[in-house]
């Protein structure tokens, strides 16, 4: 689920919204919805919820957990049954517009920021304020911020918090026992772009080449690489480097945002010097041959290489967690991100909902359904089966007991939200587009065919979309 | 297939034309009727699942068309979009790059083995294992050698290593991302190019070399002069084959690097996929599927010359 | 494999020409046949190395095969791709395997495939026969205008026409069911009626008079005599077009959007997308893979000297 979060901008990749493209050709956009009602404004009366709602959710990891809320959410509502589908994450965009088109799209289906302006925008969603009003559902009862990244620029609210994500440092124990470096010392790394401070220092000593050589020792081939100090996560990231440099972006002096404003932001910041400067050293990183290049890590899932044991560290989101630590033969273990100019951390904070369908036949069941899928109910259960952080905070604190339970300390995720070093995924328009402009652009850049100054020309045209 | 095209675009059949001449026990008549039924769910097919969209394709191409509305027409001015268009160049650029390394290649290695397999063996169990990756898709194909193929975890390069040389960016380099993916697509299609080849070699009579031999030529001559010239039909045909579905490579990029890294390897399909359907500017894919169908044209009436040149040389 | 394959052919082909000297001087060892074999031989390997890899790959254990990336036997070796692909493993047993532990049955899709495979070949040489017949033998105004226009179709690509294509199925209400999928297949292809007026084109007269002496109509004349003398062209196009059409792929990932109606090309680039955060789980894509080719090579094995043979035909023709 949120596994798929990092791909943000990879979203759209594939033909998954040749759908988006498909339901506009239908010739009437999103008049093929067949189901009645859900005028602007009506507010849905879950008193009479009956009958069956079909849910869509994509990550299979979740499913047992959110099979059990189906079995709660049934025992106390006798009357209505939910029928859970899962589909991968490709697939189950390009069945849900499909859906849409089709007729026969779930009553509710687990939303993703990137899709779901675009989702509202065709009118295919379900303004879930007047329901949530008539039954006094409090939307201020999750993590701070969430809540609100589901409302879209018209001010309707089209989804309820699930969960969230933020970053954190996973690293190899073996390779950091063997460079001699104390774990306490990780939780407490710090960066700069100027000379990479602690955090490159550590980077540089857990990197070593075929000859045992480490990356800050004399004749330290770097050409001959055995394990690189930090992963790279598939690409440069494109414009919002979720995985790969958000963390230090986040953190520059003076501060650093994508966008002007967020959400629904209408102007880009990539050519601002603190972004370009902050780019620059991590390419260095690159180039001293202690991150693999764009072209090794193309295509390759960052969990993989960590666990052939070929990375010391990898920034990766909470999502991963279960992930890397389950990786066969590979003692693994987590740190929070590194500290940076600005004096503090820094984290990129994410999150997913669930939504209703505007064609649903069974509204009443759905919202029903929506609303227990929200509640302390149904995400203590989720919490309790660790595998994503739930968004309302005691539930939380159950998903952090649990992984303490497995021997994992979470808390390295959390205290981004805590400490309030989050900032939010950038939300704007052209999303797909400025995704198609950026990440061929970033790549040039981090593998050296294009100076880190092209950028100031890329984020001219990605701002003339909004123009 | 040569001969039909061949036939087309000459008017003189031999066989067809002489046939209706030739039954002059009846008076001549026309089989309208009979043909219309025996062309019937044909031409409904045609029409409705290829002319029809093709013509849809057309109008989409002039029009302004995304994800949110219906199509406005808006003349040619796609087309003056596209011109300009500095990632449509480099779509053009990484396609031809691809489709000459892919066909230079694929048609070089099916003559060597084609050759090869005809000199040395019969073996009807040989050429099954040479055809043998034709078998599997381009997709499965294609993911089967991006695993192989991978920098740090890849058996190749894990080989190449071992043997303390340096390892390869097959699938991400810049310069080895369109070679690479041209290996993979010539390592499935190569064996059943190779038997076209060999089935052109059989063709070839004896005589033909053992005069040469009385002649005094060489074998290495032999080949140059008289093998690849009588092989110009059977070549004709594999160019034929492979152009026109080398310049649609599409599912071997679409599940490996997805058009990177950078710019690499957005090839044109990609590229249209990427701005129809990611985009929601179907309209301005429309015009760039316009511009390949046109390329894929002109390329079809070279083709036609080529075959036709082909014919004469074994009578 | 570019490595391999570049610097190799120049070579190869002379040392084919060297060789047949060999053949023809009838010596019995030479050292240029010698060679000529060692190539031929590195070429077999470098065809069947990734199958034996597909192979290996299928036998190992996902978590912990990129940990020993260069063995080139099974990774802890285990049947557990196979039983996840096949559905008979528990959600548990999947993902401590590396799988995703999502439902997955590819017999079904297996099903599916056979389905969707053969009913489009049967009705595209059926239906591409009659016509090709029409194109070839019969007497009609306007015949080679609209051959010719037929013969434009082999130019338009493929994505030109699969979103139209898509919005009529849709239309017609057609998505998710066989007869979606099979449709644009099941009338016609450009390139089998051309392949079958070629050959039709050189049916022997005589046999036609005779039968129209007999007062054969047009009908008994293709169902008694030309279908009966051509199987072997027919054959040959439906067995390269089965293989075409078994290894689809854009087509059924627009329209074959449920269960009942996915192939297996489909259902492997969802299968890989079924654990994102791990990666793709190898093992079990590896099996998939090869439970998807099994069918394929099956008929292969049964029909190989046909197979192969045909194929020199549909290039000689």
């Amino acid at each position: 689920m949120a596994g798929m979060r990092k791909k943000l901008g990879a979203v759209v990749i594939g033909l998954a919204t040749m759908s988006l493209t498909l339901t506009a050709c239908g010739g009437g956009g999103s008049d093929s919805s067949g189901g009645g009602g859900g005028s602007d404004g009506d507010a849905i009366d879950t008193s009479t919820a009956t009958g069956e709602v079909n849910y869509w959710l994509w990550d299979s990891n979740q499913l047992p957990a959110y099979q059990k809320c189906a079995d709660a959410f049934h025992t106390a509502n006798p009357n209505v049954t939910v029928k859970i589908s899962q589909f991968a994450w490709d697939d189950y965009w390009n069945k849900l517009t499909n859906g849409f088109v089709a007729g026969d799209a779930p009553d509710v289906f687990t939303d993703h920021l990137s899709k779901f302006g675009e989702f509202a925008n065709q009118d295919q969603l379900v303004d879930l304020d007047p329901t949530l009003a008539k039954d006094g559902i409090n939307v201020n009862q999750y993590q701070p911020g969430l809540a609100d990244l589901w409302k879209s620029q018209d001010g309707k609210r089209y989804g309820l918090p699930k969960d969230f994500d933020t970053i954190g440092l996973f690293y190899n124990k073996k390779y950091v026992d063997d460079a001699g470096i104390k774990e306490s010392d990780l939780a407490n790394l710090a960066w700069n772009p100027q000379d990479g401070g602690t955090y490159e220092k550590v980077i540089a000593h857990l990197t070593m080449d075929t000859s045992g050589r480490r990356g800050d020792e004399p004749g330290f081939d770097k050409s001959k690489v055995k394990v690189y100090g930090l992963g790279l996560d598939g690409n440069s990231g494109g414009p919002n480097g979720q995985t790969q440099w958000s963390m230090y972006t986040g953190s520059t002096s003076p501060a650093w945002t994508a966008t002007d404003k967020n959400p629904w932001g209408t102007h880009y910041n990539f050519d601002q010097p603190q972004f370009q400067t902050t780019i620059t050293w991590f390419k260095s990183l690159i180039d001293k041959g202690y991150m693999p290049s764009v072209a090794a890590v193309t295509g390759q899932t960052e969990s993989t290489i960590f666990g052939a044991g070929k990375y010391a560290m990898v920034t990766n989101g909470s999502w991963s967690t279960n992930a890397l630590f389950d990786t066969k033969g590979i003692e693994t273990g987590l740190a929070p991100t590194p500290i940076g100019p600005s004096g503090k951390r820094s984290s990129m904070y994410n999150g997913l909902a669930d939504s209703i369908w505007i064609g649903s036949k069974n509204k009443p069941a759905a919202a029903k359904w929506v609303e227990y899928l929200a509640s302390p109910d149904c995400q203590n259960i989720v919490g309790d089966a660790a595998i994503v952080f739930p968004a309302i905070p005691s539930a939380t604190d159950k998903a952090i007991a649990a992984w303490k339970a497995k021997g994992i300390d979470v808390t390295p995720f959390t205290n981004q939200v805590t400490d309030k070093t989050t900032f939010l995924f950038p939300i704007t328009d052209h999303a797909s587009e400025i995704y198609n402009l950026m990440l061929p652009a970033l790549d040039n850049v981090l593998s050296g065919k294009a100076d880190v100054s092209s950028l100031t020309e890329v984020n001219n045209q990605i701002n003339q979309l909004f123009q | 297939m040569s001969a039909a095209t061949a036939d087309v675009a000459t008017g003189t059949n031999a066989s067809g034309a002489g046939a209706t001449q030739g039954a002059g026990r009846r008076p001549r008549r026309s089989d309208l009727g009979v043909a219309l039924l025996f062309i019937l769910p044909a031409l409904f097919g045609f029409v409705v699942f290829y002319l029809y969209p093709t013509f849809r394709g057309i109008y989409f191409s002039l029009t302004r068309y995304n994800v949110l509305g219906k199509p406005h027409f808006i003349g040619f001015g796609n087309y003056t979009k596209l011109f300009a268009d500095p990632l449509f160049w480099n779509a053009m650029k990484v396609t031809v790059e691809y489709v000459v390394l892919n066909i230079v290649f694929q048609t070089i290695l099916a003559v060597a083995i084609g050759v090869l397999m005809q000199r040395l063996t019969k073996s009807t169990a040989v050429r099954a294992v040479i055809l043998l990756p034709f078998l599997i898709s381009n997709v499965i194909a294609a993911l089967l050698w991006f695993l192989m193929l991978d920098f740090q975890v890849g058996i190749i390069n894990e080989m190449l290593a071992g043997l303390g040389l340096d390892r390869v960016t097959f699938f991400g380099g810049d310069a080895t991302a369109i070679p690479t993916i041209a290996a993979v697509n010539v390592w499935r299609h190569m064996g059943y190019t190779a038997l076209l080849v060999f089935a052109g070699l059989q063709t070839i009579p004896d005589y033909v070399y053992e005069a040469a031999a009385v002649d005094g030529s060489t074998e290495w001559r032999s080949f140059w002069r008289i093998t690849l010239p009588l092989l110009r039909p059977i070549l004709a045909l594999v160019l034929v084959i492979t152009v026109t579905g080398s310049f649609q490579i599409f599912d071997t990029v679409s599940v490996t690097t997805r058009g990177g890294p950078g710019s690499a390897t957005r090839v044109i399909q990609y590229y249209i996929i990427q701005k129809g359907f990611q985009e929601g500017q179907f309209g301005y894919a429309s015009a760039v599927s316009m511009i390949l169908f046109i390329i894929l044209a002109i390329i079809a009436v070279v083709q036609l010359r080529l075959l036709r040149a082909g014919e004469s040389d074994l009578s | 494999m570019a490595t391999i394959a570049t610097p190799a052919s120049p070579t190869q082909t002379s040392l084919a020409a060297q060789t047949a000297e060999g053949t023809r001087g009838r010596k019995p060892i030479n050292p240029g046949r010698v060679v000529a074999w060692a190539c031929l031989v590195v070429i077999m390997l470098v065809t069947l190395f990734p199958f034996y890899w597909m192979l290996r790959t299928s036998l190992s254990t996902s978590t912990s095969l990129f940990l020993h990336p260069g063995d080139l036997g099974p990774v802890d070796a285990t049947l557990g791709a196979y039983k996840r692909v096949l559905g008979l493993a528990t959600t548990a047993e999947a993902q401590a395997q590396g799988g995703s532990g999502a439902s997955v049955n590819f017999l079904l899709y297996l099903r599916n495939s056979v389905i969707f495979a053969v009913v489009a070949t049967a009705g595209q040489v059926f239906f591409s026969a009659l016509a090709a017949y029409a194109f070839a033998r019969l007497r009609w105004p306007g015949r080679d205008l609209v051959f010719f226009v037929f013969l434009t179709a082999l130019m338009v690509p493929q994505i030109f026409t699969a979103l139209p294509n898509f919005i009529l199925i849709k239309n017609l209400g057609l998505l998710g069911t066989f007869p979606g999928l099979i449709a644009p297949y099941f009338f016609m292809t450009p390139f089998a009626i051309f392949f079958l007026r070629q050959f039709f084109l050189g049916i022997s007269r005589e046999i036609e008079e005779a039968a129209k002496l007999d007062g054969a109509g047009h009908l008994r004349l293709f169902f008694g005599i030309v279908l009966p003398m051509s199987a072997a062209p027919i054959t040959t196009l439906a067995i390269l077009t089965l293989i075409n059409m078994w290894n689809e792929y854009l087509w059924p990932l627009l329209v074959g959007t449920n269960d009942d109606s996915r192939v297996l090309t489909v259902a492997l680039g969802v299968f890989k997308q079924q654990t994102p955060n791990t990666g793709p789980d190898w093992a079990g894509l590896m099996a998939a893979v090869l439970i998807a080719a099994l069918p394929l090579l099956i008929v292969f094995l049964l029909f190989a000297k046909r197979v192969v043979n045909s194929i020199g035909f549909s290039g000689v023709k």
